[in-house]
């Protein structure tokens, strides 16, 4: 990282994000031409909006190209070489905790939370249990990229716990907890996290950063599922309690 | 106006704890830290200038899209039809999420190019299709959520079983990544439209589980992926 990069290779993925784009757009033109017919006002409503994302993917994608991915790398492959390597383990349960607790996405899924059990979940309860669910799932994969361990072996508990806590949750509970999976993957956490585990997985002896690197996205959809499954159990006893 | 306000502080706000924290981490951990911070500060930059135009543009344009065709689909008649429509909407709606381009980015560059980038998301793509087609049949069926979630999971847990182990985390990250900034708002428009038109007492129960379902079918299909090529 010598020279400072900032537009160079925007116009190929530029190109390469038109093309992504396509698909949609041939089918907002097929719909509207065959089905739809909305009103002009509403057509360039909706084709503003597509260029716009057009422009907004492509600086994203180079910004994590040329800033997240080498410095995540940077900084994991010096993390490697340390001799107290568990130091990437507390290091890893704040990143988590830091990057759930400031997502929107995180917020609203707490809202619709505390609006489903009618105030008993509060708010900030939910946020808090998610953002250390997180936090917990970003130092497991550090602590698998220090020792190597299958990543199997705690999705598969985990999961089975989940599978196990549908039992006791209601249908609403279920839904929103498998949905919010996805809520604290946001595009911040995961890019920079990500290549953070990466580069120390390659720069750690005996550790394919193929196998060892990745994982971590899987485990931290887990966090979310399992947090509001068992907040919603509570909520299901205390309901129970009152019949 | 207001609209865009309230975006880009939401955005700021999601950000700059990260990027201090990074900061702080490059002072503590990298040598020469000066070129990385400058670097990092560019990026940062337009990761947040790019994320914030892509949001409203997902807003402006890409949500009503998602919600009328959503209302108009169930009105085809066709079972056969909007499942098929469904799964391409599923293809078309992926190869545009930034969260699966940046995994793909990655898994092409710590491969050295093996598992392509196209590859990868193509994969993802058509799992996603499969995804949201098992999720409409669902609720046109009326079967339980938790019975597909147990069943989904059921088989992607024997599969793993016979997938090559490099690929093992990178199919369950591609299930983590589907559920973006991008697929997470169209799919939920599109799962609202569909309840709205096809109602029901369970209406808003239904209108659930698309997200859920969507991060089952990429697993899957990047495994077969790994069976196929690994």
């Amino acid at each position: 990282m010598e020279e400072i990069i900032i537009l160079e290779g925007l116009s190929k993925i530029f190109t390469e994000m038109s093309l992504a784009l396509l698909p949609l757009l041939g089918i907002f033109i097929v719909f509207q031409l065959f089905f739809l017919k909305l009103p002009r006002e509403t057509v360039v409503k909706i084709l503003t909006g597509m260029a716009l994302s057009l422009i907004g993917l492509s600086l994203f994608l180079q910004g994590v190209k040329t800033g997240f991915f080498p410095t995540g790398m940077v900084i994991g492959e010096h993390m490697g070489k340390l001799s107290a390597l568990w130091i990437i383990i507390p290091i890893g349960f704040i990143l988590g905790f830091v990057a759930t607790i400031a997502e929107p996405a995180v917020r609203i899924l707490s809202y619709e939370v505390s609006k489903v059990s009618s105030g008993y979940i509060k708010e900030n309860v939910m946020m808090y249990t998610l953002s250390l669910g997180v936090a917990v799932a970003v130092s497991v994969a550090m602590v698998r990229v220090i020792f190597g361990f299958p990543l199997i072996y705690v999705l598969l508990p985990g999961y089975i716990l989940a599978l196990i806590l549908i039992r006791f949750s209601s249908a609403k509970f279920i839904a929103i907890a498998f949905d919010s999976g996805g809520v604290a993957t946001g595009p911040m956490a995961v890019t920079f996290v990500m290549t953070l585990v990466i580069g120390v997985a390659s720069s750690l002896e005996g550790r394919d950063p193929l196998l060892d690197g990745f994982g971590m996205i899987a485990l931290v959809a887990l966090a979310p599922i399992l947090a509001v499954l068992v907040l919603g159990m509570l909520y299901g006893d205390k309901n129970r309690g009152e019949e | 106006m207001n609209h865009i306000k309230e975006a880009a502080w939401e955005i700021f706000q999601a950000v700059l704890p990260i990027v201090v924290l990074v900061i702080i981490l490059i002072l503590i951990f990298v040598p020469a830290p000066m070129p990385v911070i400058a670097q990092f500060m560019i990026g940062s930059l337009m990761v947040m200038f790019g994320l914030g135009t892509f949001l409203l543009g997902v807003k402006v344009g890409l949500l009503p899209l998602g919600e009328s065709i959503g209302a108009e689909l169930p009105q085809w008649g066709s079972m056969v039809w909007i499942l098929v429509f469904v799964s391409i909407l599923g293809l078309a709606v992926t190869v545009a999420e930034p969260d699966v381009r940046v995994l793909a980015a990655a898994v092409d560059k710590v491969s050295d190019g093996d598992i392509s980038k196209d590859l990868l998301i193509t994969a993802v793509a058509v799992g996603v299709g499969m995804s949201l087609v098992v999720a409409v049949a669902r609720i046109v069926v009326n079967i339980p959520l938790s019975y597909i979630l147990i069943g989904g999971y059921s088989a992607v847990f024997v599969l793993s079983y016979f997938v090559p182990p490099h690929f093992i985390p990178i199919s369950f990250d591609s299930g983590g990544v589907t559920t973006g900034p991008m697929t997470a708002p169209f799919i939920l428009a599109l799962g609202v439209g569909f309840a709205s038109v096809l109602g029901g007492k369970n209406s808003l129960e239904n209108s659930f589980g698309y997200v859920a379902l969507a991060s089952i079918g990429p697993v899957l299909a990047v495994m077969l992926l790994g069976v196929i090529f690994g």
